[in-house]
């Protein structure tokens, strides 16, 4: 990841987050699996179960950093996506009380406290999901029939433009 | 740095109010459900928390070598917690018993997972409350309004030193989170005097850190007398129950490896048992409104969601081991768990420690050994030999237990002769903890909420009674805008949700 050979061109990282084994919970980490073999140059691609303070760990020294992830939002229609920025999670950030750190607020404290390391653009890509209680390898079949158009609007979006 | 706000103004709550959140996850949050009788006073409080579905069906049929990667997908949280756990069902499915370098990398490796979460608890989930106090507007409650008041220092300090716990774990481990390096009889992975030592730096940093940490303790919350009212406060926050956790063949605590110790309301022995002896201690109670099964103590049986030596009701985690333990290996550690037992001796507390937001200083203890024995094991050059894997014999039944961050985790495996999974059981920290949990939260509801007059702080502070368990409810979801989130509902007698608060 330290390959000072790529240090002039802008490092990007993909993130893929959730429970591959938790059905559509799993969507972003497969999407990252795709990205993954495509390797793309001077990008890295990571999965992360966890979230939260981890991501943080993660994300240090990058210049632009993709976070994929399942959504379930009021009326959302499973397999649709939306590429969101750090601001749409405002509040979420300033929860009414803090049970966990989630991945807005880890950003955020990022920037609070080493402002320097932090990467200049933060994308979330989130997809609507299904079903995220039953244990499942695969996902359900709209969220899975999305896929390739999501890995394709990713590359053409934030990889293939530098 | 203005001083924590610990009290605000409640107002009588009348109209039905119901928040709809545009984005919220349809299932998948945890949620404490007030029940108001017709004076306005609590007549009931409950947690309902959400589970994951069809997991045991997903493991049965597959080899049980694959349940150390596969049960730590259960959670984002404390994956370490079910690798170890699951590693060592696995050395007593295969009858194996790992050589001792073995064992100490597993235990190294463990240590990274304590000083992490701990580290992670205490600042960004107890501090707020802390630091700013259960009643500051809950727009500041968060852990960026405590680096706000700390100061960024102090918060570089803490992702830096949360951060050495996780590579730790990464480099004896594989992986920071979800590891692989754990097989029955042994580890997957040698490591270097290079990587040893960098361990051993990171490790003494942590002791310092969790040193400085201790003094943060004292100094916010124990010099505080409000605080130490909050903590004293019997009617809110106080159980007298049950003990459970592990500790080695001396009585001191241990989270790896020993025998798992019961103790009772006055801190006396009530049973000491073996990982597959865990079915002759331990019965669960079934309620219809969750999905949730309640661990208690069969002998004892279950009387409820009440206190007391007729109840069987239990409580795992920090406090459940600071009670069960006679002591501490570490030095540092030990000096701490006997000025606890000082004040709380000063205060007229004998015997196990009942108070529920001791929980808090209990955990702080505990990152105090975590860090020493990190440091201890890091700094043993025999941890680099290459003798790291023992024999191992045709598969059958086994039981591994070890002490995840919150509390006693049981895996309980049966294999075929061919390795494949015929059955799985596990008891996860959080579920043995839950029937307290809801005693506690029943327990606050009811000394803080009186004539239907509530406020955001005297919601938090219920809250509070729940949070110092640390429940951990991730083994279900964690979808982008979820996270561990909690509703807190008040209903009037008729049902009619009075009051929401969510977090989310």
């Amino acid at each position: 990841m330290d390959d000072s050979s790529r240090q002039h061109r802008p490092r990007t990282l993909i993130v893929g987050v959730g429970n591959p084994i938790l059905s559509d919970d799993g969507v972003g980490i497969h999407i990252a699996r795709r990205l993954n073999e495509l390797k793309l140059d001077q990008v890295d691609v990571e999965e992360l179960p966890a979230s939260g303070l981890e991501l943080l760990d993660l994300v240090l020294g990058y210049d632009r950093v993709i976070i994929i992830d399942a959504i379930v939002t009021d009326g959302g229609k499973p397999g649709e996506f939306h590429v969101l920025q750090e601001d749409s999670f405002e509040r979420t950030v300033h929860g009414a009380s803090p049970h966990g750190i989630n991945i807005a607020t880890a950003l955020a404290m990022g920037r609070k406290i080493v402002a320097d390391k932090m990467p200049e653009q933060v994308f979330f890509v989130a997809i609507e999901a299904e079903d995220i209680v039953n244990v499942s390898e695969s996902m359900t079949p709209p969220v899975a029939a999305a896929i390739p158009s999501i890995v394709d609007r990713i590359v053409s979006e934030f990889v293939s433009d530098d | 740095m203005p001083g924590p706000i610990i009290n605000d103004t409640p107002t009588k709550t009348t109209e039905k109010k119901i928040t709809i959140d545009p984005i919220t996850r349809l299932e998948g949050h945890g949620k404490i459900e007030i029940f108001l009788d017709d004076a306005g006073n609590v007549a009931n409080a409950y947690l309902q928390v959400p589970e994951l579905r069809g997991f045991e069906r997903f493991c049965i049929g597959r080899h049980v070598m694959e349940l150390p990667v596969l049960t730590n997908r259960l959670c984002g949280v404390c994956p370490a917690a079910h690798h170890i756990a699951s590693t060592k069902a696995l050395d007593a499915v295969f009858q194996a018993d790992p050589p001792e370098t073995a064992k100490k990398l597993r235990e190294l490796f463990y240590m990274g997972q304590y000083t992490h979460s701990h580290i992670a608890h205490f600042y960004a989930l107890a501090a707020p409350d802390f630091v700013l106090g259960p009643s500051a507007p809950s727009n500041k409650r968060n852990v960026l309004g405590v680096v706000d008041a700390v100061g960024v220092e102090i918060g570089a300090e803490v992702i830096k030193h949360r951060s050495y716990g996780q590579k730790v774990q990464e480099i004896v481990g594989g992986r920071a989170t979800h590891p692989c390096f754990g097989l029955p009889g042994g580890v997957s992975k040698q490591i270097s005097e290079e990587e040893r030592a960098n361990m051993e730096e990171m490790a003494k940093s942590c002791v310092e850190f969790a040193k400085f940490t201790k003094k943060i303790l004292a100094d916010i919350v124990l010099a505080n007398q409000d605080y130490l009212n909050l903590i004293l406060n019997q009617d809110a926050y106080y159980l007298e129950t049950y003990y459970m956790g592990m500790v080695d063949k001396n009585n001191k605590s241990n989270f790896y490896d020993g025998d798992i110790r019961v103790v009772d309301q006055t801190g006396k022995e009530v049973v000491k048992f073996k990982p597959d002896e865990y079915l002759d201690v331990i019965a669960e109670h079934v309620e219809p409104w969750t999905y949730m099964k309640m661990p208690y103590l069969k002998k004892v049986g279950w009387k409820g969601f009440v206190d007391g030596a007729s109840s069987g009701i239990y409580r795992v985690g920090p406090l459940g081991r600071v009670n069960v333990c006679e002591g501490y290996t570490t030095p540092v550690a030990q000096a701490e768990y006997e000025a606890m037992a000082k004040t709380m001796k000063d205060l007229g507390v004998t015997g196990p420690v009942h108070h529920t937001l001791a929980y808090h200083w209990a955990r702080v203890i505990e990152l105090v050994y975590a860090a020493e024995r990190m440091l201890e094991l890091a700094s043993d050059k025999s941890i680099t030999s290459d003798d790291i894997r023992g024999e191992f014999k045709e598969p059958k039944e086994g039981v591994g237990i070890c002490e995840a961050p919150r509390g006693t985790l049981i895996h309980h495996y049966t294999s075929d002769k061919n390795g494949l999974c015929t059955s799985i059981n596990m008891i996860v920290a959080t579920t043995n903890n839950y029937a307290a949990i809801n005693t506690s939260v029943k327990q606050a509801a009811k000394a803080l909420i009186k004539n239907g007059e509530v406020s955001p702080g005297l919601l938090n502070k219920v809250e509070m009674a729940f949070r110092c368990y640390d429940p951990c409810n991730s083994c279900g979801t964690h979808a982008l805008n979820g996270g561990p989130a909690l509703e807190v509902n008040v209903r009037r007698k008729d049902g009619a949700v009075a009051e929401t608060l969510k977090n989310f």
